[in-house]
């Protein structure tokens, strides 16, 4: 297509600019009942699976139907969310935090042509467009990140494991038969994008092997101290190298000291580490963030790798069920999956959810690692 | 890698626009850079800026930070923004042939 200019005049850049406006107010999208009500609600309720009722003091209702949403999404899909909202809730919608859709309305007549609409969606390869549910004890939506389609560290895609995930426990996102919320969220290398540090369940990309050297282009491209500092555990040092009878400025990985974590690619585009046999999965678990009964807790590296297999990763759906199962089974309500883990201790957890324990799961990263070990004969057989 | 032929000079840039080799930088560089980022006249404090950058990275290896850019041109960061309008990193350290900033930019 032939270039149409928006009015931006490219000679004159700074030219009728307008900078530091930042977003539009949130209650200027507010559906009236919203805007009416707010700050004054007195009590809700979940009717059922995906279906909510905020009851006001003056006795004013609104009914949410929360629906999934795939997240990554083209403007068509959005089309149709608005095409829902214009039919049903005079034109307002909002995402959540781990992005669903919820579709307001004022009463609760309008409530079931709401639901029927959605269910009745469903994309030409037979998946549900609008998935009602997402709420209470049950499996909501994965927070995920780019992967293989848009970032450069990734060990592991995201959209792919999200959509094999969800495909499995689906009949949990539609339900709420669990102790307690159980939030699954997936990163796709280390830097943690989003909320695996803090998940009952997270999906983690990992590599298994030391960052290549382009030699050639590595000072030309790279500031060398930036790459050196990147390191946590300090296996980077400055070294100059003999390329094709010239002595260049480089660096060294020490391979022994290096675990994989990819940092120095992200400040050196000469370090590329990716690779289709030694990247994989890793899974951590017994995360929260809410305060509710105990403090918040970071999640815990339960499975050490499991492969890159594409396009629906059998092995790690396979051991994500066998968690959820095991939890669901023995954990008493309002019980989170960290709290179980820590009241029936972490050899039970294993024991239950029949993983195994290896090496790699014994933390061995400075000091604070020591606090990690068993300091008491308290364990069972 | 693409290659820019300008007054006669030839430079391998990335498809961002940032020079490959520091080496390659010469004063048509910074014409080049300038009328890609809409700067109409170099002043002595855009020369400042590139100068304190080169000097820094000879020295140091490494692209200043941008309190450090501040306090050794003595701009303030929205009179850097205003020299060079794509901000410190994609337009001055563009302009003086460093290379491109990486992390989570």
């Amino acid at each position: 297509m032939a270039f149409i200019s928006s009015g931006y005049n490219p000679e004159k850049p700074m030219e009728n600019r307008i900078t530091d406006i930042g977003p539009k107010k949130y209650d200027q999208f507010y559906p009236p009942v919203i805007a009416k009500n707010k700050g004054k609600w007195l009590y809700h309720e979940i009717l059922e699976p995906g279906v909510l009722v905020h009851v006001a003091e003056g006795g004013d209702e609104v009914y949410t139907v929360r629906v999934g949403g795939c997240r990554l999404m083209t403007t068509t899909h959005i089309r149709e969310i608005c095409e829902i909202a214009e039919k049903h809730c005079d034109g307002h919608l909002r995402f959540t935090t781990r992005n669903n859709i919820e579709f307001m309305v004022d009463d609760k007549s309008k409530v079931d042509a709401l639901k029927k609409d959605l269910e009745t969606r469903k994309f030409p390869g037979g998946s549900f467009k609008f998935p009602i549910g997402g709420t209470g004890a049950g499996i909501t939506n994965i927070v995920h990140t780019q992967g293989w389609i848009h970032c450069h560290t990734p060990a592991t895609d995201a959209s792919g494991t999200v959509k094999a995930t969800m495909d499995e426990v689906f009949k949990d996102f539609q339900d709420m038969r669990l102790p307690a919320p159980l939030r699954i969220s997936m990163a796709c290398c280390l830097n943690m994008c989003g909320a695996v540090h803090c998940s009952d369940i997270a999906i983690l990309g990992y590599h298994r092997k030391p960052p290549m050297l382009d030699h050639e282009y590595l000072d030309k491209i790279c500031e060398i101290p930036l790459a050196i500092s990147s390191c946590p555990t300090g296996a980077i040092k400055p070294a100059k190298v003999e390329w094709k009878g010239e002595t260049v400025k480089s660096v060294a990985v020490n391979n022994e000291r290096c675990m994989f974590c990819g940092n120095c690619y992200t400040m050196c585009p000469s370090m590329p580490l990716s690779d289709q046999i030694g990247d994989g999965i890793v899974l951590m678990a017994g995360g929260k963030v809410s305060n509710r009964i105990s403090q918040p807790k970071f999640s815990k590296v339960v499975v050490a790798f499991l492969p890159n297999e594409m396009p629906r990763w059998p092995s790690m759906t396979k051991t994500i069920n066998q968690m959820i199962e095991a939890y669901s089974k023995d954990a008493r309500k309002y019980e989170r999956l960290g709290e179980w883990a820590e009241r029936i201790g972490w050899e039970r957890f294993f024991d239950k959810c029949e993983l195994e324990f290896t090496h790699h799961l014994i933390d061995d990263f400075r000091d604070p690692a020591y606090y990690t070990w068993r300091q008491s004969t308290q364990f069972k057989f | 890698m693409a290659q820019v032929d300008f007054k006669g000079k030839t430079f391998d840039v990335d498809e961002d626009g940032f020079i490959l080799d520091y080496n390659q930088f010469c004063d048509e560089w910074i014409e080049y850079v300038k009328d890609q980022e809409g700067i109409d006249e170099m002043t002595d404090e855009h020369k400042l800026v590139i100068k304190v950058l080169q000097e820094y990275y000879e020295k140091n290896g490494i692209a200043p930070m941008v309190r450090v850019l501040s306090k050794l041109t003595k701009f303030k960061l929205k009179h850097i923004y205003e020299l060079f309008p794509s901000g410190p990193g994609k337009g001055a350290c563009k302009m003086a042939g460093l290379p491109k900033p990486t992390g989570c930019v």
